[in-house]
Formats: structure tokens, C-alpha cells, sequence
């Protein structure tokens, strides 16, 4: 491995680097995607983020600005919980997730850029991320755990038990709301790096491998993290050593990963 | 309908504080009223059971008592300085939540904390307590999904007890439970009632659980039907009217039985 870092010397600064922060920071969030049963909010919220890219680039905007409005709006719609006994909460993040997707296509592929940028989108541009894009994620990821610490108590009782929790004069439904917004932020904020599907993973993949390893929330976080991060290394290595795309080895990386666990776990 | 009992519970003062207070208080959900005209009062030391068939209302009620629903007309009004322990249905808690019983309990002190602190030392010592009081501080570092029903039932009263509530509001408590831990929790909640000087409001259809622990009770069938002390609620004529049937209020050794057979002719 030490032969390959002298050979590739950039695996150790820009992509490692951005595919770690973004890692890390979706892995502690992914607990409580996972927890709150929310999986598919990110996977709409993903979706919803590119759509934003795709925007700009038909535009010639901004992408982070686009791509963080369009994911607001997808946070402000999702999170509204509907009393229509006709449909579920869930058919609606479904159709967010299939119309936001083929939005993205369809801006991407009628922009002056083309379906070169196509890929972009799904893989994001981890090869190709500068220094201040790195630095951006790690601030927005800093904050973001840190405002989740700040307001465990809040966050937890108000998806645990929403009912009790309103019941006491904690407002559920502002907190779910800000849990959100704080998702949607990282979200948006990590696509542009890490694309869709590496994002997706790392919401889930590291959060369920965790959550089959411990029943304290402290221990969830730190294993949820740990793998996000070995499967990170360990995917940069191979994508690079093998020629392959970093997003899907990494992805890759992180289920066996999983596997693994899966199979200790019924043993243990 | 609408047939009203003074509100008078054995063993509680007429000037006993008023802790809520419902006046011509239309309930419901959006533009859905579920119950109309409703004038209840709970007062400090009642023991009230909630009773009514299915969709009936009782929950809409509760909602309101706990502030969670506002009266689309009339008024609710609650004495602010009153805590209200909640205990919900177990059945809706998230058991994907790997939250130890006392990670669970604690959350009953968290509306005593400010928006930025901590449980301290204080507040875990006083959930231990909590927890004691309820015969399952031995329990406090077992996972809370790893429970049986009973234990569970358990933890959330302690919840609301560390809030350190005047009113104690369960909804269902004992659904779903064998009669050996239906009858356990109930003697608990009749020790809070009588021993600790708390306020019960029990939300449940399981009348032959309630009828010989709660002193007070309200029939709700779409609205108030009746409310006054269980001698003249709880009888065989107001039940059978209430739930269409023939229902029979007996006793055996002392304690009220329901039973029920037959149409109403």
C-alpha cells in the first residue's frame, strides 16, 4: 500500500480526505436516518440535491446554492407528515425520489455541458475536489454533529416518543423539522463531492453494521464512523490499485464490511 | 345524552383545586369535531377513568387534557402550574431505539432542563429512585426493547414520575397484558393514586380492569355521556345504553364484574 501512495500521492489529500469527512459526518447522521426510520428521505433527499445540480448546470448557476435550495424544499415537503388515511408517508418520498431523479437526467441532459456531467451527478467529482471544498464539508460536517450532540436530548425524545414529547412542551415537530434541515445541509453539501450513491451508502450502510454491534448510542456512533472510515481507505486502495470507480468500491467495501458483522453477530 | 353527574369523587374536598377545566369545548382533528359541548373538571386527588367504546372520543380527550389538541370551540384550561406525567400506549413506542430503561426514564426530566444542559447526577439519582418506586430499579441497565410488557408499562410510568408530576394521564395502560401484570400495574397506579397524593386519569376500554381502582368516572360515547363517582356511572342500566347491549354490572367478593350477553330489547 506504502508503494501505491508514492505512486498516487493525490489518494492522500483531496479524495481520501473529502470521501472521509463526507464519510464520517454521513455515518453519524446515518444512525439516526436509520433509527428514525427515514432511510428513504435521504435516498429522495440525495436525489432532490443532484436535481439541484443538474439545475444549475442547465442554468449556468451556482450548483451548491441550487442544489442546497432544491434540498430545503425537499426537507420542508418531506417532513410534513400527511393525515390523508388514502396515502402513506412514504408514497410521497417515493415519488419525490422518482421525479427528482428523472429531473436530474432530464437537466443534465438538455444543459450546454451534456451527459458528460452525468456521472458527475450520480459519482460526484471525489478525483477532482479542492482544498476549500474539503474544508466547507468538514466546517458544515463539524457543525452539524455538533449541533446534533447539543440537542441529543431534544432530537431523541421528540423520535422516540413523539407524543410524550409534545406532551411536555418539547416541540417534536420543530425538532424533526431541524433534524432535517441539518440532513438536508450535509446532503447537499455532499453530493457535490461524493455524488448520490456514495452518499446513500454511507447513510446506511455504516449505521445498520453499528447498530448489529451495540446498544449504546455512544459505542453506535463511534463503530457507524469507524467503518465508514476502514471501508473508505480500503475502497480508495482498491479503486485505485484496480482501476475502478472510487464511489462503487467504496460502497462495496462498506457491505462486506456489513456482511462480515452480519455473520459475527449471529454467532456472538 | 348528555345526562350530567355532579362531579364528585369519594374522598376529594368539593373546594379541592381545580386542575383542568373544559367548558362547552368542541374536540376533534382538522375541521372533524369528536366530541361536542364537553364541561369535565378534574380536580386535585380524583381518580378518573375515561370509558367509552371503540372511537368513542376517549383519546381526543386525552389529547386535550395534555395541551396537544386545542378546543376548536369552547375552552380547556389548565392550571399552569400543574405537571402532567404522560404515559402513551406502549404499543407506539420505536423499539428500534437501543435505549437502556433508564436512558428511557430520564427523558421524564427533560422538560425540567434547560434547552442546552444535561441530566446531572442529581436528576440520574432521582430516576433511580423513580424506578425503585415502580419495583424495577434492578432493570435500569437492561436494554428497554428487551422487556416484557409489563416491565415496559413499568418504565414509562417511571418516565412520568420524573417529571415529577401532580397528574398522572396513561392511555391503555394494561393493553395486551396477562391478568397477573394487568393486575400489578393497576395496584401500582392505586398506590400512586392513594399513597403518593397523584392525580390519575386512565384512558382504557378494559372496564373490568378499571371499575375497582378508579374512583371517578366519565362515559364517552360520541361526547360526554356521564361523569360522577362509580356507584352511579358504573351500572347495568347506563352500560347497556352505552354500548347497545345487555351488560350486567355484579359483584364477587366485594369487587364489580362486568359481564355482558344478549341485544337490548
Amino acid at each position: 500500500m506504502l508503494s501505491l501512495l508514492k505512486d498516487y500521492p493525490f489518494i492522500l489529500h483531496g479524495p481520501l480526505q473529502a470521501a472521509l469527512v463526507v464519510g464520517a459526518v454521513c455515518a453519524f447522521l446515518g444512525v439516526h436516518v436509520v433509527l428514525r426510520r427515514v432511510v428513504f428521505v435521504g435516498a429522495a433527499l440525495a436525489q432532490v440535491s443532484s436535481a439541484g445540480v443538474g439545475l444549475a448546470l442547465l442554468t449556468g448557476s451556482n450548483p451548491s446554492l441550487l442544489s442546497l435550495l432544491l434540498t430545503l424544499v425537499g426537507v420542508a415537503a418531506f417532513s410534513v407528515k400527511s393525515k390523508d388515511k388514502r396515502t402513506t408517508q412514504e408514497s410521497f418520498i417515493g415519488i419525490g425520489y422518482a421525479v427528482a431523479s428523472a429531473v436530474a437526467v432530464l437537466f443534465v441532459a438538455k444543459s450546454a455541458q451534456g451527459e458528460g456531467h452525468m456521472l458527475d451527478v450520480l459519482s460526484g467529482n471525489i478525483l477532482t475536489v479542492s482544498a476549500s471544498e474539503i474544508w466547507q464539508m468538514g466546517i458544515i460536517g463539524l457543525i452539524a454533529i455538533g449541533l446534533h450532540m447539543l440537542f441529543q436530548k431534544q432530537f431523541l425524545y421528540s423520535a422516540f416518543d413523539p407524543e410524550t414529547a409534545q406532551s411536555s412542551g418539547v416541540k417534536a415537530g420543530r425538532w424533526d423539522l431541524f433534524f432535517f434541515l441539518i440532513l438536508g445541509i450535509v446532503i447537499a453539501m455532499s453530493i457535490k463531492l461524493a455524488g448520490t450513491l456514495l452518499v446513500f451508502a454511507f447513510l446506511v450502510l455504516p449505521a445498520v453494521t453499528a447498530l448489529l454491534f451495540s446498544q449504546r448510542l455512544g459505542k453506535i456512533h463511534a463503530i457507524a464512523v469507524g467503518s465508514a472510515v476502514v471501508a473508505t481507505v480500503l475502497g480508495l486502495y482498491a479503486s485505485v490499485k484496480f482501476d475502478m470507480p472510487s464511489g462503487p468500491t467504496i460502497v462495496a467495501f462498506s457491505f462486506a464490511i456489513f456482511a462480515v458483522a452480519w455473520v459475527i453477530s449471529r454467532f456472538r | 345524552m348528555n345526562q350530567k353527574v355532579e362531579n364528585k369523587s369519594e374522598g376529594v374536598q368539593v373546594q379541592a383545586s381545580q386542575l383542568i377545566v373544559f367548558e362547552h369545548a368542541d374536540l376533534g382533528y382538522g375541521r372533524r369535531r369528536i366530541i361536542t359541548d364537553l364541561n369535565l373538571i378534574l380536580s386535585e386527588g380524583d381518580y378518573l377513568g375515561i370509558v367509552g367504546p371503540n372511537g368513542s372520543g376517549k383519546t381526543t380527550i386525552l389529547k386535550a387534557m395534555l395541551g396537544i389538541i386545542r378546543p376548536m370551540k369552547g375552552t380547556a384550561r389548565r392550571d399552569p402550574n400543574t405537571l402532567i406525567g404522560y404515559v402513551p400506549q406502549r404499543q407506539f413506542i420505536d423499539e428500534v431505539y437501543p435505549l437502556t430503561v433508564s436512558e428511557v426514564a430520564i427523558m421524564g426530566r427533560y422538560p425540567l432542563l434547560s434547552t442546552f444542559s444535561r441530566p446531572s447526577r442529581a436528576d440520574k439519582d432521582f430516576v433511580l429512585e423513580c424506578l425503585n418506586h415502580v419495583g424495577i430499579a434492578d432493570l435500569a441497565n437492561r436494554p428497554y426493547r428487551e422487556l416484557s410488557g409489563g416491565q415496559k408499562q413499568r418504565t414509562l410510568i417511571a418516565r412520568a414520575l420524573a417529571s415529577q408530576p401532580k397528574v398522572l394521564i396513561l392511555d391503555e395502560p394494561t393493553n395486551d397484558m396477562d391478568i397477573g401484570s394487568e393486575h400489578s400495574i393497576m395496584e401500582l397506579l392505586t398506590k400512586l393514586h392513594d399513597e403518593d397524593r397523584i392525580t390519575i386519569v386512565i384512558v382504557s376500554h378494559l372496564l373490568n380492569v378499571l371499575i375497582n381502582h378508579a374512583k371517578t368516572f366519565a362515559m364517552i360515547n360520541d361526547g360526554l355521556d356521564m361523569v360522577g363517582p362509580v356507584d352511579e356511572i358504573i351500572t347495568s342500566e347506563s352500560l347497556s345504553r352505552m354500548y347497545g347491549m345487555q351488560v350486567e354490572v355484579a359483584f364477587c367478593n366485594g369487587r364489580r364484574v362486568v359481564l355482558t350477553g344478549g341485544e337490548v330489547a
